[in-house]
């Protein structure tokens, strides 16, 4: 009975820990839009430029959603960035030069990313390899597979759209990137509808409990009856699925593949997630804090750039807004 | 401090480079890729002494047109000369590169070709290297120390930002709002590109009216370039010209330009010299120019590796060496010339 009710309270407790990091990390968005508000009063606020940053967080965005189910199982995906990249110029290459399909491009894509996906979730599940390293492989297999795929070159997308950026079909591929569903781009919506299902999968479906519960005690998990190695196996499944259309994001937007492209989104994916409050030791985690995460990133790039900040600025002003958030969040989050 | 002497020994070098040039004599009037030619000739003339020249080229990842561009022409060099015995190596990083040109030392070729990833970090394993009496020729991104190479063959960046101030300013005659987006924070390459922009704006529109209104790194990357130009974009209202460190790069730069609709604001060059930037120069619109940084400049170094392991030299000079440095011009492509350059374009 102390137990359950134990239980009971240190669930309550955590809940509330939760609350506080997402209310702390909403004041951080809120504090940098102001703070943009004031330094670039005509550029900054505007439907414009808030059009712009959350076009800039889908990308990222979708990634950060599936790590954060990976990192609630307390593991981690170094792949992810590398993932983009081959998928994309795997899709290219698969349309070809006359191709005129968007579909072949996004279904490649896609699944091209979910099986490399699936080969991280194999070794891991499976093969028992660590988490860090089976990933970290993938980092670099996945890179050299874009740079192999197509002789290290870019592949042009364009052809989709028939050579040109103007007007592309509801449903083209460039659409995906350029177009507009009442004033808001496409990316924007499919970001923010790969949240919310996230959200609800990860908040009120069993299978996001048993997530947590992996992260949690793996061990307490299994003995409860959680299929810990299949949960295991679909985070990372999941993570390259995802992967696979911030793939489509990317290059709808880019109009071509590039073998570059991605270059260590996975630590601003993993940084988003973390300061959004889900735990790196897992069994915790917020879908509406990475949501959050993944904003303040995109608020600090745009108004650092818009501050026309020299690099070496922008990346110590970068890590110090990263620490300040993290440490806002740190006295509520003990228990 | 060694920026003088650099500027010295640079121009020093150009002269020479020039002059090699010059005294060839021929009607190719096509001085950046005359350097190449220079080279070439003069081996087909000096060979047939029988003996084979084991060269190793050691770059940095090939995960960029440029880059690319360099591996495959050194090899089309190397297979150019039967008495060549050639190996490309390929490093994922410094580190890497540097175990992997101490391995190569202990093959024992007759030249290293390197092509370092960080010209500091590589300089003590160059230096190894001459000490052991292989004879080193650098190219593009400089070693520190002068005994790390016998020979350097290097673009000229600072050039490269002259060319570039000077036709954006002639474009817009002094008067406008101008972008940089530069590559990779922290690299020579990147430094020497906006200090010839910088300085050459101050000196040939001195009243101003030519503003840099953002200069941001986009890392030679195409999607960086994108995002960096999606928000300079929103920041800035009136943009004139876009100056980009890479043809590369740049494609992302106009996609930004391009989604927002604000191609007929604005025009752009690039660096490199791309197919993907020759072909959109030559359509005309957004993309204007591009500069000539010719990859090329690989295979005037195998070449020159050769004819230091032959011991031969340019017959050109008098008694027939191997220069110290050899600068190679930068050329400036726009839609009059495209032509002309197309058969040094790179995919």
């Amino acid at each position: 009975m102390t137990d359950t009710a134990q239980t009971w309270r240190g669930a309550l407790g955590r809940a509330k820990a939760l609350e506080f990091q997402e209310y702390a990390l909403a004041i951080v968005v809120v504090l940098l839009f102001i703070a943009g508000a004031i330094l670039k009063p005509d550029t900054f606020p505007t439907w414009d430029n808030i059009r712009n940053m959350l076009t800039q967080s889908s990308v990222v965005g979708v990634l950060a959603i599936g790590m954060t189910f990976v990192i609630a199982t307390a593991g981690i995906d170094l792949s992810v960035g590398s993932i983009v990249a081959a998928a994309g110029v795997f899709g290219g290459i698969m349309v070809g030069t006359d191709g005129t399909s968007s579909l072949v491009f996004i279904l490649a894509a896609i699944l091209f990313a979910t099986f490399l996906g699936t080969c991280n979730a194999t070794a891991i599940a499976y093969g028992r390899v660590v988490p860090f390293i089976a990933t970290l492989a993938m980092f670099s297999i996945a890179r050299g597979l874009a740079l192999l795929l197509n002789d290290k070159l870019p592949v042009s997308l364009l052809d989709l759209n028939g050579g040109s950026f103007g007007d592309p079909r509801p449903f083209s591929l460039l659409w995906f990137g350029v177009g507009r569903i009442f004033g808001i781009p496409v990316s924007v919506f499919v970001f923010l509808a790969i949240a919310i299902l996230g959200w609800i999968v990860l908040n009120r479906t069993r299978y996001g409990r048993y997530v947590i519960a992996v992260g949690g005690n793996r061990e307490a998990a299994r003995i409860a009856g959680v299929p810990v190695r299949r949960i295991i196996f679909s985070v990372y499944v999941l993570s390259g699925f995802l992967a696979g259309i911030s793939t489509v994001l990317l290059c709808a937007r880019l109009g071509s593949a590039s073998p570059v492209s991605g270059n260590l989104y996975e630590l601003d994916a993993i940084g988003a997630v973390v300061i959004g409050g889900t735990s790196l030791a897992g069994g915790r985690a917020s879908i509406v804090g990475t949501f959050l995460g993944v904003l303040t990133f995109a608020l600090i790039f745009s108004l650092m750039t818009q501050l026309n900040m020299s690099t070496e600025i922008q990346q110590v002003t970068k890590g110090l807004i990263v620490l300040g958030a993290v440490l806002l969040q740190r006295p509520e989050a003990r228990y | 401090m060694s920026r003088k002497r650099l500027a010295i020994s640079v121009g020093a070098a150009l002269v020479l480079a020039l002059g090699a040039t010059a005294c060839m004599g021929d009607d190719d009037d096509d001085s950046a890729a005359t350097t190449t030619d220079t080279a070439t000739e003069t081996t087909s003339a000096g060979g047939g002494s029988g003996e084979t020249v084991k060269i190793i080229a050691s770059v940095p990842p090939t995960d960029h047109g440029w880059l690319g561009a360099i591996s495959k022409d050194a090899q089309a060099a190397a297979e150019k000369h039967d008495d060549v015995d050639f190996e490309l190596l390929q490093a994922a990083d410094a580190d890497s590169q540097a175990q992997q040109i101490q391995q190569a030392i202990s093959q024992k070729p007759d030249v290293l070709v390197v092509l370092p990833q960080d010209g500091a970090a590589l300089t003590p394993v160059a230096q190894q290297a001459e000490r052991a009496g292989i004879r080193v020729v650098n190219v593009d991104r400089l070693f520190t120390a002068p005994d790390a190479a016998t020979a350097t063959i290097l673009g000229d960046n600072y050039q490269i930002g002259v060319l570039a101030a000077t036709y954006i300013a002639d474009q817009l005659k002094c008067q406008g709002n101008v972008v940089e987006i530069q590559g990779l924070a922290g690299i020579s390459v990147t430094e020497d590109r906006t200090k010839g922009f910088t300085d050459t704006i101050k000196q040939k529109c001195p009243d101003g009216g030519l503003k840099i209104v953002a200069s941001q790194p986009g890392d030679f990357n195409p999607d960086k370039g994108l995002t960096v130009m999606e928000n300079i974009l929103q920041a800035q209202s009136d943009i004139d010209a876009v100056y980009t460190h890479d043809d590369d790069m740049a494609q992302g730069v106009v996609q930004a330009i391009r989604n927002a609709g604000r191609d007929d604001e604005m025009f752009l060059t690039g660096v490199g010299g791309s197919q993907d930037a020759m072909q959109q120069i030559k359509e005309g619109g957004l993309y204007r120019a591009t500069f000539l940084y010719n990859p090329n400049m690989a295979a005037s170094a195998v070449n020159m590796a050769r004819l230091i392991g032959l011991g031969e030299g340019f017959e050109e000079l008098v008694p027939p060496e191997v220069p110290r440095q050899v600068v190679v011009p930068a050329a400036v492509v726009t839609k009059d010339n495209v032509e002309d350059y197309e058969q040094y374009a790179f995919d």
